[in-house]
């Protein structure tokens, strides 16, 4: 859609092109696919033997169970990685070396390390040393938020430094100091424009949340993998699981549109001056700029 | 020319690098209370930084900066209660975008002199009517017209009770239709006697509104005069050659 200002229109020849490569490429995908979906019948993929335990209302309850977990867990790292998001973004903004040099470090640390292996290390080494058993549930809440919170601290600094210099001098100017100008005026601004980013996050912030059966954290795809071993149909518990994640993140997806929609509806009334502003209505022109070509052809 | 004690701004012996760039040389400039001195020079002459100065939004190399007397503080509560009585006018207005044109206003006064919310905002109200935008109170900034944003950001300037107010080029960002009613306003709180130091291109402005015109040219004050000797019989060949080639 947002190509159309990217490239040239394209002329005879490579209009031409495009339809052979198109042509071409869709059947060479038909053919793939046909040829897996004849292998996985072939051993009895889609017998309604392995697809009718998926109907069961126990499995369902069972899998619903996971969800749940996976949901709750989520949302509690959700909002301990905004949190921690924000202090670190605003102690990496700050004047002060001794507050911003850590900030750096833990950032850095925290979106470095492979969420998995976090989730490991709080497993094993937060019983030895503080002598506290974690749960499977805060270990998993743990993990998410250390590795989320530190990239939802580089979005929302992100947010920050793109706002012009002019919103800080102008707190500033009227006697604001450091901390009443970020709070005030700078972060309010930014968490606006970055409220898409955070939800992008949050998608990823869910998807890892799977990786929690390692520590045995009963999540969605944990319980999938039990009833799987159970009914020994992996497969297609997998691709139901799977749509749920998908049903679910796209629907996260679909709401970061809409705010973002909105948030552009609102920046154009009173945020002009950002370019945050003008996608929409470049979005819309170009939308209706596609439609009239497809229209034409 | 004014004594010391009379003076609200005073810039001593004032010098300022960026990076190898001598941008401000020995600058030596007094503002008398009550007095509107317009800044005037060709592009890049160092008239905003110089501005920028006096609030401490530039900080200086050497040289010294007094404002009201005290010496410019250079950081915390001291510095912040500077600037609260310092207003300043910026090009590009600099409206806080989130917040209603009424909160811009009140935004000061509600968290730097913890006024209550009503006392805040009935002030509020009050100076947008004397800036003539009363009925775009609820409005947000992007929603008003940059001649009505200016005005907008004098009324938030004015919210403080500065001391004086800083203009930095405040109409050289508007469409030209505009620039009379953001002058207007200006030119009225110079009649109620505002301190001001005004860096702006209108030399019409100057002519009727300014006490004191001062040209800066390469980073220096070349000339200072009454805006009536300095637009009829400037005494430096580089102000005689901005002004031919400004007022055609």
């Amino acid at each position: 859609m947002t190509t159309a200002n990217l490239f040239d229109q394209p002329g005879p020849k490579a209009a031409r092109r495009i339809t052979l490569f198109t042509i071409g490429a869709v059947v060479l995908i038909a053919i793939v696919v046909a040829y897996a979906v004849m292998e996985l019948a072939a051993r009895g993929q889609f017998d309604a033997a392995r697809w009718s335990p998926l109907t069961n209302p126990k499995l369902i309850l069972f899998l619903l169970q996971g969800l749940l977990n996976t949901l709750g867990a989520a949302a509690v790292s959700l909002v301990l990685a905004l949190v921690m998001g924000i202090g670190l973004a605003i102690g990496r903004l700050s004047d002060v070396r001794f507050v911003r040099g850590p900030c750096v470090v833990i950032v850095e640390l925290a979106r470095a390390a492979p969420v998995l292996l976090s989730m490991l290390f709080l497993f094993l080494a937060f019983p030895l040393a503080f002598h506290i058993d974690l749960s499977a549930f805060w270990t998993v809440v743990l993990a998410l938020t250390l590795y989320n919170g530190a990239a939802i601290a580089e979005i929302v600094r992100a947010g920050v430094l793109t706002l012009p210099s002019g919103q800080q001098e102008a707190a500033y100017a009227i006697g604001l100091r450091w901390w009443p100008t970020m709070r005030l005026v700078l972060l309010p601004q930014a968490l606006r424009v970055m409220l898409p980013g955070l939800i992008g996050q949050l998608i990823v912030l869910i998807k890892d949340s799977a990786l929690g059966f390692i520590v045995g954290y009963q999540e969605l795809a944990a319980q999938a993998q039990s009833a799987a071993l159970l009914f020994n149909n992996p497969l297609q518990t997998y691709v139901v699981v799977g749509l749920v994640f998908v049903l679910l993140n796209s629907a996260l997806s679909w709401v970061s549109t809409y705010v973002s929609g909105r948030q552009v509806g609102a920046d154009s009334r009173d945020q002009a001056i950002t370019t945050v502003g003008l996608e929409p209505e470049a979005a819309a022109a170009l939308r209706a700029l596609d439609v009239e070509r497809r229209m034409g052809r | 020319m004014m004594s010391m004690s009379d003076s609200i701004i005073v810039l001593e012996k004032v010098n300022k690098w960026f990076g190898p760039a001598h941008v401000l040389r020995d600058i030596d400039l007094s503002v008398g209370f009550g007095e509107v001195v317009v800044v005037a020079g060709p592009s890049g002459s160092g008239k905003s930084t110089m501005c920028r100065t006096i609030n401490r939004l530039e900080t200086i190399n050497s040289g010294a900066i007094r404002v009201n007397g005290q010496p410019l503080p250079e950081e915390g509560k001291e510095l912040a209660n500077l600037r609260s009585e310092v207003g300043m006018v910026f090009q590009q207005f600099n409206l806080f975008s989130h917040l209603s044109i009424l909160d811009n206003v009140a935004l000061g006064p509600l968290k730097v002199r913890k006024q209550s919310k009503a006392e805040a905002g009935e002030r509020a109200r009050w100076l947008l009517d004397r800036v003539g935008i009363g009925d775009q109170a609820q409005k947000y900034p992007a929603q008003l017209s940059g001649g009505q944003q200016q005005r907008a950001a004098i009324a938030r300037a004015l919210a403080m009770d500065p001391k004086v107010i800083l203009f930095d080029e405040p109409t050289s960002a508007l469409d030209p239709e505009m620039i009379n009613e953001v002058l207007d306003v200006i030119g009225k709180l110079a009649e109620d006697g505002m301190t001001m130091l005004v860096v702006t291109h209108e030399m019409g402005f100057a002519r009727q509104v300014a006490d004191r015109v001062v040209f800066m040219d390469a980073g220096q004050i070349v000339e200072q005069a009454p805006p009536e000797i300095f637009f009829t019989r400037p005494e430096t060949a580089r102000a005689r050659d901005f002004l031919a080639k400004i007022l055609k």
